[in-house]
C-alpha cells in the first residue's frame, strides 16, 4: 500500500480480452440495460448529484436505465453481504478495496476490469496509490473515486474556550489537550463506538505509528505477528486516551452518525474521521450548516521512539466495484463517473473531496481538502483501513476487539491476541 | 371490594397503560414537531404542527412501494396458508389411516423450531433454489413455518363439526371436496379467520427473513424500510419516527378492528375452550 | 411465532372415534391430494434445511465458492467450546430467568387485576396488548430514540430528579442487557398477559366465591384457589416465554445489534454475524443447529417432565 507512484501491471494475456471488448460493447449498445448502483452518499446534496450524473449518463445513452439505490454505510455492509450470498452483486457498488474486495473476486463475484483499464489510459488517469487498493496480481475489480486521509477534526472555537493555541503534534501533546479541554468543562472526543470502525481508526493510527509499516507487512505476510509487540503498545497507548474518559456520553453505543451530531453541534471538540466528515457535519447539525470557519483539522500526533513515520497516514479510497454480471455499459458508465470532467464536478461540490483523477486536483477549491490532498501526496506510506483491507473475518475482529479496550473490557495483550489467532487461520493460506 | 383496594387496582392498571401508551404516542407526536424541538422537548406537544415530516413520507415513492410489497406478501402468505392448512386439517381430523398419528406428530414438531432459529438453513434452501430475491423466497418459508400452528387450531375446530353433516352430505352423493369446500369450509369461518389474521400478523412484522432473502430495494418490506430510513437519517429523530409511525399505523388500525381474532388466533390451541 | 409452541401442548392423541368409512383407494388419493402439497412444502423448508445444514456445518466454507474444506465436527465443536458463544448464551438464559422472575409474575398481577367484573376491562386488555401488534422493528426504534443519552427517558429524568446525571443506558455495557429486557417485556407482557386473562376466565365465580365467604382475604384467595387453578396457563406460559427467550434476535439487531462489546449479543446475533458478517457460513451453519439443539431439547424435557401431567401429548 505505499503510495509510491506504482505502475498498472498489465499482464499480456488480457490483451486478447480488450480486443474482444469493444465488439461485445457495439452489440450491446442497441439492447436496453440496466444498471444497479448501490451507493452510501446518504446526504441529500451527495445523492442529488449522483442522481444527475446518471441522468447526465442517461440522457447520452437512451438505451441504459440506471436504477440507483443508496443505502447509509451499515445497512449497505449488510445489504451487500447477503447480495454476495445470493451471488447476485449489484452490477456497481461501493468498496474499499483490499481484503474485502479480494474475497468477492477469489469467489468469481465481481468483474475484472483490467482491460477496460488498459483502454484509452482509464488507469493511468487515476492516482494510483488509490487504485492500487483494487486490484491483486495484476487484476483488477473497481476503481476508486474519492481519496481519503483520516485525520483529526477540531472545532477551533471549544480549543480556544479552552485556552489551547495550537493542534497537538505529539501524542503527549495529544493527552493534554484532551485533559485541557476536560478540565474546561469540554468534551474532548467525539466518537460512535457502536458501530466500531470509527474506534478502530485510533488503535490503527497507534499501531502504525508503534510499527510502521513493516510491522503490519510482516503480520499480513505472517512473517510476524499480530501480537507483536508494537500492537500491544498501540492497545495500551488507547488505554492510557480512554483511561482520561474523553468521550462523549454514551460513546460506545452511539453510530456514527450520533457521534458527527455532537461534533456538529459543536458539543464535542475532536473527532478522528475520514474527509467526508464536514458533509456529515452540516447534514446532522440542528444548524444546517455544521461548524464552518470553526472548523479545523491536523494530523493524528507523532509517536516519539515508533518506528512509524510521523507522515504515515491512515487512510483509503472509497471506490467503486464492478459486479461479476455487470454488462459493458456499467463499465462505462463508471468511466464515464470518473472522467477528468466528472472528478473535477465532484471535487469542486465537496463530494470527492479529493479526487482520485490526478487531472481533478486542481477542482479542489475547500483550503482543508487542499492541504489533506498535500497530506496524501507527501505521505511515506499510506495504511489501508484495517477492517477493509484484511479478511472480513480478521477485520471485523480488530473492530470487536478494539471495542474492547475503549470498554474496558479487555487488556491490550488481549486484543492483539484475539486478532493474531483469527489472522493465523485466515492468511495462512 | 373495599373502595382503597379498587383504586389501588385502578392505580397500577392505569399506572402500566400509561407505560404502554406513552411511548408509541412520542413516536406518532414527534413527528409533528421538528428534530430540534425532539431533542430539546421530547415528551411535549408540539407548539404548532409541522406536517413536512409526515408528509414526506407519504409522498415518497419508497414507502408506498415498501407497503405495497409488505400488502402483497402479506395477502399471498395468508391465501397459502388457509389453502394449505385447511386441506391438511381436514385431513388429520376427518380420515384414519395408518400411519396418521406420526404423520401429525411430523408435522407438530415444526412448532419447535422457529424461523429465527432455522434462519440460516432455510437461507441456504432458498438459494439452492434461486428464490433469493424474489417474493417468493419470503413468502414459501413463512407459509411453511406457519403451517404447524395453523393446522393445530383448524383440525380443533374441524373436529367439533357433527359427524351427522358429513354422514348427510356422502348420503347425497357428495364427494369429499364438496363436503370439505361446501359443508366444512362455511361452518369454521371463525377458526379460519382467527389463522388468517394470525398469519397476516406475522407477515407484516416479519423482519430477520426478508432481511437476508430481499435484496433488492423494489422489493423490500416495510420492516426493511423502516430500518433503512433510520439508518439514513439516524439522528433526525422527527422524520425516523414519522415513518416509523406511518409503518405501525396498518398493523394498530388493523388490531383494533380484528382485536377478537387476532387474540383468539395468538392464544388458540395454548388454552383449552 | 411464540403461541405456536403452546398450541402443540394441547393435542389430543386420540381423536374422536368419528372415521369409521372403509379405506380405500378413492379415499387414499383424496388423503394424497389434500396432504401432499402442505406436507411437501413443510418438508422442503422446515426439515430439509435441517438437514443441509447439518451438511454444511462440516466444512469451513465462505458460503461463495463449492465446499471443498471437510473439517468434520470441528465446527460443532468450537461452537461449544467458543467464550463468545458461551456468553451469548448466557444472555439468553439471563433474560430467560428475568423473564420467569419479573415479567410473568408481573403479566399474573396485571391479569388478575384486570380480570373479573371491573369497568374498562375490554380497555387494559386492548392497551396491554397493543405493543404485541408493533413489529419489533418499529418497537426498537421508538425505544432507541427514547433511551438516547442526551434525550428521551433521560431528559425527563433531569428535570424531575435534582442532580440526575444522564445514564447511556444502550451504551454501558453494564446495564444495557437489562435495559434491553424492559423494552423485551414491554413489547411481550400483553402477551403473557391475554392468556392468563383467558386462564381466569376458565376458574369458576363460585371458587373464589365460597373462599371469600370463609373469610379468607384477598390475598389468601390468590394463593390458595387462583395460583393453583391457573397452573396449566402459568405452565404454557413458561414455556413459550423460554422459547422465546432463546431466540430474540429482531429487537436487539436493530437496537444494539448484540453491542456495545457483546454485551446484548445472543445465539442468534451471533449466528447471524459469523454467517453473513463474516463470511463464515459453514461455523454459522453448526451454530444454527447447536441453537435447535438447545431449544428442541429443553422443549422435549419441559413436555416430558412439566407438560405432561396437563395434557395428553402427541409429542411426548
Amino acid at each position: 500500500m505505499k503510495t509510491t507512484r506504482r505502475n498498472l501491471m498489465i499482464g499480456g494475456a488480457s490483451v486478447a480480452a480488450a480486443a474482444a471488448l469493444p465488439v461485445a460493447q457495439r452489440a450491446a449498445a442497441q439492447d436496453a440495460t440496466t444498471i444497479t448502483w448501490w451507493h452510501i452518499s446518504t446526504n441529500a446534496i451527495d445523492q442529488a448529484l449522483f442522481q444527475q450524473l446518471a441522468d447526465d449518463y442517461v440522457a447520452d445513452h437512451p438505451n441504459v436505465t440506471i436504477e440507483i439505490t443508496v443505502l447509509e454505510n451499515e445497512a449497505f455492509k449488510q445489504r451487500l453481504t447477503t447480495a454476495m450470498q445470493s451471488g447476485d452483486p449489484p452490477d456497481i457498488f461501493q468498496s474499499w478495496g483490499g481484503g474485502v474486495l479480494y474475497e468477492y473476486a477469489s469467489a468469481g463475484l465481481v468483474k475484472d476490469i483490467t482491460a477496460d483499464l488498459q483502454t484509452d489510459g482509464w488507469g493511468d488517469s487515476f492516482v494510483q496509490a488509490g487504485l492500487g487498493l483494487y486490484g491483486r496480481d495484476g487484476a483488477y475489480f473497481g476503481v476508486p473515486w474519492r481519496l481519503a486521509v483520516v485525520a483529526f477534526w477540531y472545532n477551533k472555537a471549544l480549543f480556544a474556550q479552552a485556552g489551547i493555541e495550537a493542534p497537538p503534534a505529539t501524542w503527549e501533546e495529544f493527552l493534554t489537550t484532551v485533559s485541557t479541554l476536560k478540565d474546561a468543562g469540554i468534551t474532548p472526543i467525539s466518537v460512535g463506538e457502536g458501530d466500531r470502525w470509527p474506534g478502530h481508526f485510533f488503535w490503527v493510527y497507534l499501531a502504525t505509528r508503534t510499527g510502521g509499516e513493516d510491522a503490519f507487512m510482516n503480520a499480513y505476510a505472517r512473517n510476524g505477528s499480530f501480537a507483536d509487540e508494537s500492537f500491544v503498545e498501540a492497545g495500551r497507548l488507547l488505554q492510557e486516551l480512554v483511561a482520561l474518559e474523553p468521550f462523549q456520553d454514551g460513546f460506545l453505543g452511539a453510530s456514527y452518525p450520533d457521534a458527527a451530531t455532537v461534533m456538529g453541534n459543536g458539543q464535542a471538540a475532536m473527532e478522528l474521521m475520514g474527509p467526508w466528515a464536514p458533509g456529515v457535519y452540516a447534514d446532522n447539525a440542528e444548524n444546517g450548516v455544521g461548524l464552518g470557519d470553526d472548523l479545523g483539522n491536523f494530523l493524528f500526533p507523532s509517536l516519539e521512539g515508533g518506528a512509524g513515520d510521523p507522515t504515515d497516514i491512515l487512510g483509503g479510497a472509497d471506490g467503486f466495484a464492478i459486479g461479476a454480471n455487470a454488462s459493458p455499459e456499467a463499465i462505462d458508465f463508471v468511466r464515464f463517473l470518473t472522467s477528468a470532467e466528472n472528478q473535477s464536478f465532484l471535487a469542486g461540490e465537496g463530494i470527492a473531496i479529493l479526487p482520485t483523477v490526478t487531472a481533478a486536483e486542481d477542482a479542489i477549491t475547500d483550503p482543508i481538502a487542499k492541504e489533506l490532498a498535500e497530506l496524501a501526496r507527501t505521505a511515506n506510506y499510506l495504511q489501508l483501513y484495517y477492517d477493509q483491507f484484511l479478511p472480513p473475518a480478521v477485520g471485523q475482529t480488530v473492530n470487536d476487539a478494539v471495542q474492547g479496550i475503549f470498554a474496558g473490557t479487555l487488556s491490550p495483550e488481549e486484543v492483539a491476541q484475539q486478532i493474531e489467532d483469527v489472522a493465523a487461520q485466515e492468511l495462512a493460506g | 371490594m373495599s373502595l382503597a383496594g379498587l383504586i389501588a387496582r385502578y392505580v397500577v392498571l392505569i399506572v402500566m397503560a400509561v407505560i404502554i401508551l406513552v411511548p408509541i404516542a412520542v413516536a406518532a407526536i414527534s413527528g409533528f414537531k421538528t428534530t430540534g424541538q425532539v431533542r430539546a422537548n421530547p415528551f411535549s406537544l408540539p407548539r404548532s404542527p409541522i406536517w413536512t415530516n409526515y408528509t414526506d413520507v407519504l409522498r415518497s415513492d419508497s414507502f408506498w412501494r415498501q407497503a405495497g410489497n409488505s400488502l402483497s406478501i402479506m395477502l399471498v402468505t395468508t391465501l397459502l396458508v388457509l389453502a394449505l392448512a385447511s386441506s391438511a386439517a381436514f385431513v388429520f381430523s376427518r380420515f384414519r389411516f395408518s400411519g396418521r398419528n406420526l404423520l401429525f406428530t411430523y408435522y407438530m414438531l415444526g412448532l419447535l423450531c422457529p424461523i429465527t432459529i432455522a434462519i440460516l438453513p432455510v437461507y441456504l434452501v432458498i438459494r439452492e433454489l434461486g428464490l433469493v430475491n424474489t417474493m417468493w423466497g419470503v413468502i414459501l418459508p413463512q407459509v411453511a413455518f406457519q403451517l404447524p400452528v395453523s393446522v393445530l387450531i383448524l383440525r380443533n375446530f374441524f373436529m367439533a363439526i357433527p359427524q351427522e353433516l358429513e354422514d348427510a352430505s356422502y348420503v347425497d352423493g357428495g364427494t369429499p371436496f364438496q363436503f370439505f369446500w361446501r359443508i366444512l369450509l362455511p361452518l369454521v369461518r371463525p377458526g379460519l379467520a382467527a389463522v388468517a389474521v394470525l398469519t397476516m400478523v406475522v407477515s407484516w412484522n416479519s423482519f430477520f427473513l426478508p432481511l437476508v432473502t430481499l435484496n433488492s430495494e423494489r422489493l423490500w418490506t416495510l420492516p426493511l424500510g423502516v430500518m433503512q430510513f433510520s439508518g439514513q437519517y439516524s439522528t433526525d429523530w422527527a422524520r425516523v419516527l414519522a415513518f416509523a409511525t406511518l409503518a405501525m399505523t396498518p398493523a394498530v388500525i388493523f388490531y383494533l378492528f380484528a382485536e377478537r381474532q387476532i387474540i383468539e388466533g395468538l392464544t388458540a390451541g395454548s388454552i383449552k375452550g | 411465532m411464540m403461541q405456536s409452541r403452546a398450541s402443540a401442548m394441547e393435542i389430543s392423541a386420540a381423536p374422536p372415534n368419528r372415521m369409521r368409512r372403509q379405506f380405500n383407494t378413492g379415499r387414499m388419493l383424496t388423503v394424497a391430494a389434500f396432504l401432499l402439497p402442505s406436507i411437501a412444502l413443510y418438508s422442503l423448508l422446515v426439515f430439509y434445511p435441517l438437514f443441509r445444514a447439518a451438511y454444511y456445518g462440516m466444512f469451513d466454507w465462505n458460503g461463495l465458492g463449492p465446499l471443498t474444506d471437510n473439517v468434520g465436527i470441528d465446527n460443532f465443536r468450537n461452537v461449544l467450546s467458543d467464550g463468545l458463544f458461551r456468553k451469548a448464551l448466557r444472555h439468553n438464559v439471563t433474560i430467560l430467568l428475568l423473564s420467569l422472575l419479573i415479567q410473568l409474575p408481573l403479566a399474573i398481577v396485571l391479569a388478575i387485576l384486570a380480570s373479573g367484573n371491573i369497568r374498562g376491562r375490554a380497555f387494559f386488555r386492548t392497551v396491554f396488548f397493543l405493543p404485541y401488534v408493533l413489529s419489533e422493528v418499529v418497537t426498537a426504534v421508538i425505544w432507541s430514540f427514547l433511551l438516547q443519552p442526551n434525550s428521551g427517558i433521560n431528559d425527563v429524568l433531569e428535570r424531575v430528579i435534582p442532580g440526575f446525571k444522564a445514564v447511556p443506558w444502550l451504551g454501558d455495557p453494564d446495564i444495557v442487557l437489562y435495559v434491553v429486557f424492559v423494552v423485551i417485556t414491554w413489547r411481550f407482557i400483553g402477551f403473557h398477559i391475554v392468556l392468563y386473562l383467558a386462564g381466569l376466565q376458565g376458574i369458576p365465580a363460585e371458587l373464589t366465591d365460597a373462599a371469600k365467604l370463609d373469610g379468607a382475604s384477598p390475598l389468601r384467595v390468590v394463593f390458595d384457589v387462583v395460583l393453583p387453578l391457573l397452573g396449566p396457563t402459568i405452565r404454557i406460559s413458561v414455556f413459550l416465554s423460554v422459547i422465546g427467550s432463546l431466540q430474540f434476535f429482531d429487537l436487539i439487531w436493530v437496537m444494539t445489534q448484540g453491542g456495545p462489546v457483546n454485551a446484548t449479543e445472543t445465539m442468534a446475533t451471533y449466528m447471524y454475524k459469523y454467517s453473513f458478517q463474516r463470511f463464515e457460513i459453514g461455523y454459522g451453519a453448526a451454530v444454527s443447529l447447536v441453537i435447535f439443539g438447545i431449544c428442541f431439547g429443553f422443549a422435549l424435557l419441559y413436555q416430558r417432565f412439566v407438560l405432561s401431567r396437563d395434557y395428553d401429548n402427541a409429542l411426548a
